[in-house]
């Protein structure tokens, strides 16, 4: 775990350096939240909730794209697959939750809400569903653009598309509309039980998908047979 | 063995003395294509400890590919490569995480290794020096110059202590005395015991080298001098 650590503390300090982007991504939520603020409450968290989903996503897919060319150098110099992957994702879950923390301090001094850990658990569950959607998306496309093209239109489809629908829950953030209902709303707890249940399921389900495809684009190739140097070998 | 046979293999006899250790690299017989051009084809080459290989030829005659493939990066369509002991790789292009500084690079190589934080950055900076690089001042990787960032590259190849090293034109934006410097950092690592191999086109450095491997004909053959 010890590689996995330090794998995931240099890819936070990577991007934590750049100041600008992430001064940027931080004000999508904000932006969101903003937008519907004069709406119903609901609406408003929502689309904050859909704003750190976009942010944190594209944090994923611009860390995993430029980790492809790095990657390969660390697997060789001795890191595992899984070392290199989880760090990644671990970096960037640490980086979204701080991204949520503030969004839900923001939010619970802002409305007058019933259940104001719903609505932290809310944000978690996106930020955990939204880290390895961005590094699944980066580590499927060869560049950034077509991620970038990719992950609008997947936020783009969340917006749109009527959540009652039963098309709907194929979409990964499906969960942030069940979980936000029983947040504001009060509702009985089957909305919390489908939104967990969504959102673990994808976050589950996205993560053992990239993990996949690191360890195939990382993977020994075949016609590589290496055998560790006696010791006696080197003076 | 014809002119065109000759240029396939690249072999140097093992070390003087020894009794016919294995060869920290043995790539045989490696065919490689893109699309309808044949970059290698059967390219063989055999490197022991305490030897220098260097592989040589026109711009898109396969050095780096055929780099790649003893690094494990890329496969070839045919061909093996056996590996004996620990791998370094500097790839041409230098892979450096941008906002990171020297020291953490160091510190994140050095763990792939499974060497602390301290050791490894002393193993980076004592690395560095022998290129007359100081690499403790807290610049990160982005603000440093092409030539300094292609030392760091270099650097991180060798932390760790690996017993072959692969090196893709490592000395591009050096000025003379780095170039004079890297040259005696890879006879040093030879004298070490450990093989070394380089891509390079700077012929003048030849005459020092233990193997020459010319892909510069890789479409029907490679060079052995």
């Amino acid at each position: 775990m010890r590689k996995a650590f330090i794998v995931a503390e240099m890819v936070a300090r990577d991007l934590l350096r750049r100041r600008a982007v992430l001064a940027l991504l931080a004000l999508v939520p904000l932006a969101f939240y903003l937008a519907r603020h004069d709406d119903k409450v609901g609406q408003a968290i929502r689309f904050a909730s859909l704003g750190l989903a976009w942010a944190v996503s594209t944090l994923g897919l611009f860390s995993g794209t430029a980790g492809k060319s790095v990657e390969p150098r660390l697997r060789l110099s001795g890191y595992r697959s899984w070392q290199l992957y989880t760090g990644r994702l671990c970096a960037l879950l640490g980086i979204g939750l701080l991204l949520a923390g503030a969004y839900w301090c923001i939010i619970v001094l802002d409305q007058d809400l019933q259940r104001p850990f719903a609505v932290g658990l809310q944000l978690a569950v996106t930020v955990v569903v939204a880290a390895p959607l961005g590094l699944l998306i980066g580590a499927s496309v060869p560049r950034d653009l077509e991620g970038t093209l990719i992950l609008i239109t997947l936020i783009g489809l969340q917006f749109l598309m009527d959540p009652e629908k039963s098309s709907a829950k194929v979409l990964p953030l499906w969960s942030n509309r069940e979980l936000g209902t029983y947040a504001v709303d009060n509702t009985d707890s089957g909305y919390l039980q489908r939104g967990l249940a969504h959102g673990i399921a994808y976050a589950v389900g996205l993560t053992a998908l990239t993990a996949i495809l690191a360890a195939v684009r990382l993977r020994p190739r075949r016609h590589m047979s290496v055998a560790p140097r006696a010791a006696h070998e080197r003076g | 063995m014809s002119h065109h046979e000759a240029q396939r293999y690249a072999t140097a006899p093992g070390p003087a003395g020894s009794p016919h250790p294995p060869p920290r690299l043995e790539a045989a017989g490696i065919c490689k294509r893109y699309r309808r051009s044949a970059v290698l084809q059967d390219v063989n080459l055999t490197v022991y400890g305490g030897q220098v290989a260097a592989v040589i030829g026109a711009n898109g005659t396969g050095k780096s590919t055929f780099l790649k493939i003893c690094a494990g990066m890329i496969s070839p369509d045919r061909g093996t490569v056996s590996i004996r002991g620990s791998v370094g790789y500097c790839p041409q292009q230098p892979s450096l995480l941008q906002f990171l500084r020297p020291d953490e690079h160091f510190e994140l190589f050095g763990a792939a290794a499974g060497a602390g934080r301290d050791p490894s950055r002393r193993a980076g900076r004592s690395l560095a020096g022998a290129l007359s690089w100081d690499p403790a001042v807290r610049t990160q990787a982005r603000h440093l110059s092409g030539g300094t960032q292609q030392k760091l590259n270099l650097v991180l190849s060798a932390i760790g202590d690996p017993d072959l090293i692969l090196l893709d034109e490592p000395y591009q934006g050096f000025d003379h005395g780095s170039y004079v410097d890297f040259w005696e950092w890879v006879f040093r690592w030879r004298s070490q015991g450990r093989a070394v191999v380089v891509v390079t086109h700077m012929l003048n450095s030849l005459d020092r080298v233990d193997t020459v491997l010319d892909l510069t004909h890789a479409q029907t053959g490679a060079g052995i001098r």
